[in-house]
């Protein structure tokens, strides 16, 4: 095997982009050098920093060879009958340059041929990787790409260097305005010139480490872990955790080095949201805390050694005093005024351009609140819900969030609390951007999941009212999120409602404002939300064709589609269910097509359709009932039943009767039937073995 | 009189640079990598980016470098002279260089070392910050510069201006002037800093803070303001009609900072926000569309 590595230097990318561009070049170097033959087994190992992305692999160091059938003429043609070849035969041999001699017999699907095997001789790695090489890294795609100086290419970065090397040897190839070279880069400010020149990926790794850059994520993030550990052991404390920021510090950092500082002890006054949200904007540090409450400490990691100067310190304390000072000056400003008086601003608080204010988006968030507290059982909590509607955007209009717009939601619910709003609404102001996505937990009382449902749904509603709609990598205000947001509260308390009426209220609550008409918006949120759900179902790992299959019985109440889903995944296994499957499969191919058709039990002739009506009408309501209570596993099983009648009715009976009356009959019970299997789930969506994969 | 600017490091900075010191010190680097050393403009902007040296000299494929300093005025954040970081009007230093050069990162380091700063005991990052100006309809990728956790200068790589994919990128470089002092100055307020040796930031702004902080929050006359928002606007349009971008432009920037002034005073609602803001949109993409010579010149084509 040869060792295999490849690098692209660029100036500093962000980590989301890190990640972005790691991913892709796992899979996509992965399945180019599998699909060239380099890569016989394993698969592509990738490291990073903000400077540059690292691919390692073991590949072979030339392909191997390829036997190769080239197909002439049929038998038939190409002899007679006594073996003699024809013209045809000696003609397609000489094309070829072949002796007719070593022309040989396949069998194909579409019977005898004549051809040869040729060997097609495997290439050398070095050669076949420039391609490969070219094309994966300028295909590479990141959230937001840039083009500089006078180059057409487009990247998350500028590219400032290219690396491979196999088995320590160049390999050539150009993209981004550059070719690769056999060298690299330590770390920008202590080693900022020095080439090093590599002879193997442990020797690629090894020299960079001793340029001050350590190439492993894990490497850096443990080492973070152990510094942070090694300082604050002593004092019996421990980070405030916050894995976002220790991620972005992972790949921000080279070389990083764990420091300790501190600040004066009288910003404990403060909260902690707003001590850490100071800390960790901007200057990135990681606030410490002992027996759960912050103390006038932090850390830091930073791309240097600290030398006893401790300029890094120095420089960030002084950095965090002049804003602790502002936070402090805004939050002993900010109580001052109350919520109720910031919220009379909100008039001037621009929303979106054409859907007016944030004073108008309260009062939309009222309506919506307070139909939301009819329909999930918490009305005794209406009149808290309507004054956290009103007051909770209040705090964008605080100097707080105007300088930690982080701040939101958490600045007004901290203010609420101490101006003397009930505990619970001011929780639902704290909580209600959360879940800022599915990561993020969902509020922890209804309160704030009915505020945040409604304050994402309106936003929803508005923007697609508007025709703006989330495509490819963009997602114009957050749509995605909010509507991950909106489904996650949803299923995280188990709200039975229905979502369609609510999206109505919605809508019903911009008034004129909204440019497409409400069937239409309607149409274009339930759509995006039936996507929504298919991708959240699909990452939490359910078979893409049972989420069809559960939202295909449609979304109008998003608990039960988890339910169904959750039904069809467990009984997936059962003997019955792919029979069953292919049963209403069946039914449904028959009725394609048919127009609409009653059933007259007068009209039921032979035994197996009786007894099949006498069936449907013992199932049809037990099922029915079961879906209502939302009990899927337990109504699958009951539609289930019909199997048995089914097999004997598709068995014995002629759906498509001569006489026009029998035959819309019988297609009238399979209709009830489609219909009643659709209340269950859409069954038509799920693939079974041997089937073509897909609708 | 200090005969050298650059003064071996002290215990945590050149502590002895003054701001002036500071000047000229990245206008001779800059002038020495091919910047012509542009005065500051004299109409009133927002950022060094608004000027006519960065606005009108990115939009087309010719090579251009300058260095200013370009005062930056913000009405709203006026603090009437009390607090100890945040002014009205603070000072940048721009560097545009089109196309961005390859090395233009070590170039900024150098820049920095030239300063006295020793880059191996500091921690410097690049952090993510993409900067986007829907005004002007202009955007581009970059990072804030942080120092030891101080945010020090914006490094930008123009993507499009004037509502124009730009042909050829040009990178800006924005170093905050009073803050890099601070930094090298070591202190923590903004008034104590030292324009010169003899002249202290105090003596030459203090004032200055206290009565625009004054003018801008509560007496700019708000009738008035709104008549000549109005009259920038209109003579804007009739100069681009005539062929006369640069004046037209200059009329766009007056608007720009008659609102300002206006938002500072409170006196905006949404809606008229929203239609002010395009307005001055419309007619800075005009602007920008007949200067690069392209024909659909309407004003909304741009809008990103």
């Amino acid at each position: 095997m040869s060792d295999f590595v490849l690098e692209i230097m660029t100036e500093e990318l962000p980590v989301s982009h890190v990640l972005a561009g790691l991913g892709q070049l796992r899979e996509n170097l992965a399945s180019e050098l599998h699909g060239a033959g380099l890569l016989p087994e394993g698969g592509v190992d990738v490291f990073g920093t903000c400077r540059r992305l690292v691919a390692k692999a073991d590949i072979s160091p030339r392909q191997s060879d390829r036997q190769e059938r080239v197909i002439g003429p049929p038998r038939s043609a190409a002899f007679t009958e006594d073996g003699t070849p024809t013209p045809a035969a000696q003609g397609f041999a000489r094309s070829r340059g072949v002796e007719v001699s070593r022309l040989e017999v396949y069998e194909t699907e579409k019977g005898a041929y004549v051809g040869f095997t040729r060997t097609e001789e495997g290439r050398p790695a070095g050669d076949v990787l420039p391609e490969i090489l070219t094309r994966v890294v300028s295909g590479l795609t990141f959230p937001k790409m840039m083009r500089w100086s006078d180059n057409p290419f487009r990247f998350s970065r500028p590219v400032v260097n290219l690396l491979c090397l196999v088995d320590g040897r160049p390999v050539s190839f150009r993209t981004c305005g550059l070719t690769s070279s056999d060298f690299t880069f330590g770390h920008k400010i202590f080693f900022p010139e020095r080439k090093i020149y590599p002879r193997s990926f442990e020797d690629y790794r090894d020299s960079l480490r001793t340029a001050a850059v350590v190439i492993d994520p894990g490497e850096r993030r443990a080492r973070i872990e152990e510094g942070t550990r090694a300082l604050l052991d002593p004092l019996g404390a421990s980070v405030l955790a916050d894995a976002g920021l220790m991620d972005k510090l992972v790949y921000d950092i080279e070389n990083p080095y764990v420091f300790l500082g501190s600040f004066d002890e009288d910003y404990l006054r403060l909260p902690l949201e707003i001590l850490s949200t100071a800390m960790r904007e901007g200057q990135h540090l990681f606030s410490v805390v002992k027996s759960g409450r912050q103390i006038a400490r932090f850390v830091g990691v930073a791309d240097v050694r600290q030398d006893d100067r401790g300029h890094v310190r120095k420089g960030n304390e002084r950095v965090l005093k002049a804003r602790l000072k502002d936070a402090d000056f805004f939050w002993q400003a900010d109580l001052k005024v109350p919520l109720r008086k910031r919220a009379e601003g909100l008039k001037r608080v621009v929303f979106q351009e054409k859907l007016g204010s944030y004073a108008d988006k309260a009062g939309r968030l009222k309506k919506l609140v307070v139909y939301l507290c009819g329909k999930i059982d918490a009305g005794r909590t209406k009149s808290e819900a309507v004054a956290a509607a009103e007051l909770c955007k209040a705090d964008l209009l605080t100097e707080m969030v105007r300088e930690f717009p982080s701040l939101q939601g958490r600045m007004g619910g901290l203010l609420a609390e101490r101006q003397g709003l009930s505990r619970a609404a001011a929780r639902a102001i704290y909580e209600h951007y959360q879940p800022a996505g599915l990561e993020d937990a969902s509020p922890s009382a209804p309160l704030g999941a009915v505020l945040s449902l409604a304050d994402k749904l309106d936003s929803i509603v508005g923007v697609m009212g508007l025709g703006i709609q989330s495509t490819g990598s963009s997602d114009p205000f957050g749509l995605r999120r909010n509507a991950h947001g909106a489904c996650k509260i949803i299923l995280d308390r188990r709200w039975v409602l229905s979502f369609g009426r609510l999206v109505d209220m919605a809508f019903g609550a911009y008034g004129a404002k909204l440019s497409l008409p409400p069937a239409e918006g309607k149409a274009a949120v339930l759509d995006f939300f039936a996507n929504r759900l298919r991708f959240i179902f699909e990452r939490q790992g359910y078979r893409y064709d049972l989420v069809n299959a559960a939202l295909g019985a449609g979304i109008d109440n998003i608990l039960f589609a988890r339910l169904r889903l959750e039904a069809l995944n467990a009984l997936r296994l059962s003997a019955q269910f792919e029979p069953f499957i292919l049963m209403a499969k069946r039914v449904n191919n028959i009725l394609r097509g048919e127009p609409a058709c009653r059933v007259n039990a007068g009209l039921l002739v032979e035994k197996e359709e009786k007894a099949l009506w006498d069936m449907f009408g013992m199932v049809k309501d037990n099922a029915a009932a079961l879906c209502a209570r939302g009990e899927f596993v337990p109504a699958q099983k009951m539609v289930f039943r019909l199997q048995p009648a089914l097999n004997a009715f598709f068995d014995r009976v002629l759906v498509m009767a001569e006489e026009k009356k029998l035959r819309h009959n019988r297609l009238g019970m399979l209709q009830a039937v489609s219909r009643l299997l659709l209340q269950v789930a859409d069954y038509s969506q799920v693939v079974v073995e041997g089937e073509a994969a897909g609708p | 009189m200090r005969p050298d600017p650059v003064r071996p490091e002290g215990e945590g900075g050149a502590a002895d640079m003054t701001l002036q010191d500071l000047i000229m010190n990245l206008q001779k680097f800059w002038a020495a990598r091919g910047c012509y050393l542009a005065q500051p403009y004299d109409v009133e902007v927002g950022a060094g980016t608004m000027t006519p040296d960065t606005f009108f000299r990115v939009l087309d494929a010719r090579p251009w470098r300058t260095a200013y300093v370009q005062p930056a005025r913000r009405p709203a954040d006026g603090r009437f002279g009390e607090n100890p970081h945040r002014v009205q009007k603070h000072h940048q230093f721009q560097v545009i260089i089109k196309p961005s050069p390859a090395d233009i990162q070590r170039m900024y380091l150098d820049s920095l070392s030239g300063l006295g700063i020793r880059l191996e005991d500091h921690d410097l990052r690049f952090d993510e910050d993409n900067w986007e100006s829907p005004t002007i309809g202009s955007w581009g990728v970059g990072w804030q510069v942080m120092l030891d956790g101080l945010e020090i200068s914006q490094f930008t790589y123009f993507q499009q201006a004037g509502g124009i994919d730009l042909p050829s990128v040009p990178v800006e470089i924005t170093y905050g002037l009073e803050r890099l002092a601070m930094f090298l100055e070591e202190k923590d307020d903004i008034y104590d800093l030292s324009w010169s040796a003899d002249v202290s930031y105090r003596d030459l702004r203090h004032r200055e803070e206290k009565e625009f902080s004054a003018y801008n929050f509560e007496e700019a006359g708000i009738k008035a303001l709104r008549q000549q928002f109005g009259l920038f606007s209109r003579e804007a349009s009739r100069l681009i009609k005539r062929e006369l971008l640069l004046p037209a432009y200059d009329m766009c920037l007056k608007c720009s900072h008659v609102f300002n002034l206006l938002d500072a005073r409170g006196a905006i609602s949404v809606t008229e926000r929203v239609k002010l803001i395009s307005e001055i949109r419309a007619l800075v993409i005009q602007v920008a569309r007949k200067y690069a010579g392209r024909k659909d010149e309407t004003g909304e084509a741009g809008r990103t």
